[in-house]
């Protein structure tokens, strides 16, 4: 039993640090009106840090290092608000070289590691009762060659992405596909939204795709499914605790420096409980986000573990944000901070990869019930 | 980082789980008689001795007072099994008077008291808690006067849960006025058999009896006294760190019973029923990780503070959750004693939602604990 950290884990956390405070302070604003909604720039040079293959075997490039490490990162990464489809990236680079070909791994894991080539997983289907027009599910098999039509919504940063994992249902099963942004009859288009982070609309009109892009076998994608499931929800879980850490330093921060009734603010029980209130559930996100790690990288069951942890964090992220908006009073609503900019956020990583009513619902049937 | 224990650690946790098993009769019996509400009798007494002969109530003390030199992880493991088995939750003796007699005792005091506490055979109830005197300990003022070969105590205390069948008082008193309330107060070990003690039994809505204690010129021997005069506030912090090493493993046998009994009867196909199952289980594996977190620091020789505090608070609430939940489960039957045929679970949820209010206050109420997560924790202003 050991809550504390490597010595190698040190210094990767401490290059993180020195990194985003020099490379990303004040980027996600910065950033959020941009048509890109990120800078490539910064993108690259995270790439040099290795952080887009934490986890990856080091003849692809990766750092081998465990999901311990890739959870510490992304917590640094929350705190800073990183931009980017970062989770997106790792989950792609894992599905490649879980369930990808040789060919497929030589070639796309360099390139995604290097930060050269941008994946993002497209997987939600639109659900007719919220309306919309969309392009109906069809696909057609002709001579090796597949062509997809389709939409999925919510794509991160589809809109700057190279390369879409396009998941669709099949006569034989749902099944993986990788198409270039570039190709004929794609179409992504971000849309306006309330973190501001550039969700995207994907549209597949008749879009080629031939056999070897397949990524897995045909028809059984369920398995990458769950597995991209749990990376995400444990990826997000991770980069919440992080968000909630800064939400609670600059709560802390402002109630020691702000004075009403001759008084510091955080000298007021009100304040200090909710300050409380959130150090516990920070802490309870946090270690149980250790735990699911730990559990992946020993190769143990870690669907309960980590739907523990992204109902948990779920539920914190929108409770601990509201709070730090109440003890920001006025400066909390307002749009030149940045309170209301992690509000936001966190408002969206709560429902990234399930809200904590979908993970309760997996934790329930783990629990035989 | 590590979410698992060491080969050795689950030898000796298996070891103390086979021990309850072989002793599951006395233990049933020690349960039935801690949950009565009259603290421990002769099953409690006998469980302890034979944990004592083991060493494994205090594992982690020097071997010369009856411990085995082990980390913090074992007496984390001793407790959750004990509190698994019998539902007692800890010691005041082994948990809070011993470390402190260990750390700040005379050669002589070590020699007389802690192997006894390390044998199972004695108890100590903690002497705080007084009329005026309850968050803020420090305004506690039972007089303690220093009459040079002995001390003269005059005062009474309220809510020592443990004195009836406790053998010491862990008293703290009042040596001198001063302007800071903390700086005037020492603590005692004092035998409660000492002339001049009375006790007088309160009964809780959970039915279990805590006292008051009333001492009318008490005459205790300097050699009672613990560590240096007018330092004892000191070591009450000190104790209570240690004494907050709280574990799950009763929430957790109690949310395996729920569990089954959803199942059987069928309430888990309702959707409301699974969710609060799922957020029960949340809060309990949460605890369950902030209870090992301070058994490791502790392990690491660093004192938990806020970190404790944080646990004591998410332990006693999480169990409120637990209570709610099976109350909501059972809806109206929930309301019935045991007894009836109309009880569920034999009416133990009608009693635990009474007796569970105590884990709220006792040992410092959670608004104490989020003050202290608040200003040791993250440093805010006390005023």
């Amino acid at each position: 039993m050991d809550f504390e950290l490597s010595e190698s884990q040190n210094i990767i956390l401490h290059s993180a640090k020195t990194f985003l405070e020099k490379e990303t302070k004040g980027l996600a604003r910065d950033v959020e009106t941009t048509d890109d909604g990120f800078s490539l720039k910064v993108w690259k040079k995270t790439a040099e840090l290795g952080w887009f293959g934490v986890v990856l075997p080091e003849e692809y490039g990766g750092m081998q290092g465990n999901y311990i490490d890739l959870v510490l990162l992304l917590e640094e990464a929350g705190k800073a608000l990183f931009p980017g489809p970062l989770i997106s990236i790792i989950i792609s680079g894992l599905c490649i070289d879980e369930y990808g070909n040789q060919l497929q791994k030589d070639e796309l894991l360099p390139k995604i590691i290097g930060g050269d080539l941008i994946i993002v997983p497209a997987i939600i289907q639109p659900d007719p009762a919220f309306g919309g027009d969309f392009i109906q599910d069809e696909i057609k098999e002709h001579d090796g060659r597949y062509t997809l039509s389709g939409t999925r919504l919510f794509v991160p940063f589809a809109h700057v992405a190279d390369k879409i994992l396009y998941c669709a249902e099949t006569s034989r099963g749902k099944t993986f596909f990788l198409s270039d942004t570039k190709n004929f009859g794609v179409v992504c288009t971000p849309l306006e939204s309330l973190g501001g982070d550039k969700p995207s609309e994907v549209n597949f009109d008749a879009v080629e795709v031939p056999q070897e892009n397949l990524v897995g076998q045909f028809g059984r994608a369920e398995e990458i499914l769950k597995k991209i499931g749990e990376w995400g929800a444990l990826a997000q879980s991770a980069y919440i605790a992080g968000m909630l850490s800064q939400i609670l330093a600059m709560s802390v921060e402002y109630a020691k420096q702000r004075v009403q009734f001759g008084k510091k603010i955080g000298s007021f029980q009100a304040i200090k409980h909710q300050c409380a209130e959130m150090a516990g559930d920070l802490d309870r996100t946090k270690f149980l986000t250790y735990q699911a790690a730990w559990r992946l990288s020993e190769k143990l069951p870690a669907t309960k573990e980590i739907s523990m942890a992204k109902a948990c964090a779920s539920e914190a992220s929108r409770k601990v944000s509201l709070l730090g908006v109440k003890i920001h009073g006025g400066t909390g609503v307002s749009e030149e901070y940045d309170m209301q900019l992690y509000f936001r956020r966190a408002k969206v990583a709560e429902i990234a990869f399930g809200d904590a009513d979908f993970h309760q619902e997996i934790l329930a049937r783990q629990l035989g019930m | 980082m590590d979410f698992s224990f060491s080969d050795q650690e689950k030898h000796f946790e298996e070891q103390m789980r086979s021990f309850f098993l072989e002793e599951k009769e006395t233990a049933d019996k020690a349960k039935q008689e801690w949950d009565s509400g009259l603290g421990m009798g002769p099953n409690c007494w006998k469980i302890l001795k034979k944990l004592g002969e083991h060493r494994w109530i205090c594992p982690t003390w020097p071997k010369k007072y009856g411990g085995l030199e082990l980390s913090y992880i074992y007496k984390y493991i001793s407790m959750e099994q004990m509190h698994h088995f019998t539902n007692i939750p800890t010691l005041v003796g082994a948990g809070m008077a011993g470390p402190i007699i260990l750390n700040h005792g005379t050669e002589k005091q070590k020699e007389k008291y802690l192997l006894e506490i390390s044998s199972g055979e004695v108890e100590y109830t903690l002497g705080y808690t007084e009329p005026e005197a309850g968050s803020d300990l420090a305004a506690l003022s039972i007089k303690a006067e220093d009459k040079e070969d002995y001390f003269l105590i005059n005062g009474s205390k309220l809510f020592n849960t443990r004195t009836h069948y406790s053998r010491y008082h862990w008293l703290g008193a009042r040596t001198e006025k001063t302007e800071k309330k903390y700086k005037g107060i020492s603590l005692f070990i004092v035998d409660l058999k000492t002339p001049g003690i009375t006790i007088r039994p309160i009964w809780t809505v959970g039915g279990r009896r805590t006292n008051a204690v009333f001492y009318d010129n008490v005459e205790l021997p300097r050699e009672t006294l613990v560590g240096e005069l007018n330092r004892g506030f000191y070591y009450i912090l000190e104790a209570l760190d240690y004494e907050r090493i709280s574990t799950v493993g009763g929430l957790q046998r109690d949310f395996q019973e729920i569990l089954e009994y959803v199942k059987e009867t069928g309430r888990n196909k309702d959707p409301l029923i699974r969710q609060k199952m799922s957020q029960l289980a949340i809060e309990i594996e949460s605890a369950r990780l902030l209870a090992l977190r301070v058994a490791a620091m502790l392990s690491k020789g660093k004192i938990p503070n806020h970190e404790a505090g944080m646990l004591k608070m998410m332990v006693s609430e999480t169990e409120q959750n637990l209570v709610n939940t099976a109350m909501k489960i059972f809806g109206a039957y929930g309301q019935i004693k045991k007894g009836s045929k109309w009880a569920q679970l034999s009416g133990k949820y009608e009693w635990l939602y009474r007796d569970s209010l105590e884990n709220l206050i006792t040992r410092g109420t959670s608004e104490i604990m989020r003050n202290i997560i608040a200003e040791r924790g993250l440093g805010l202003p006390r005023d």
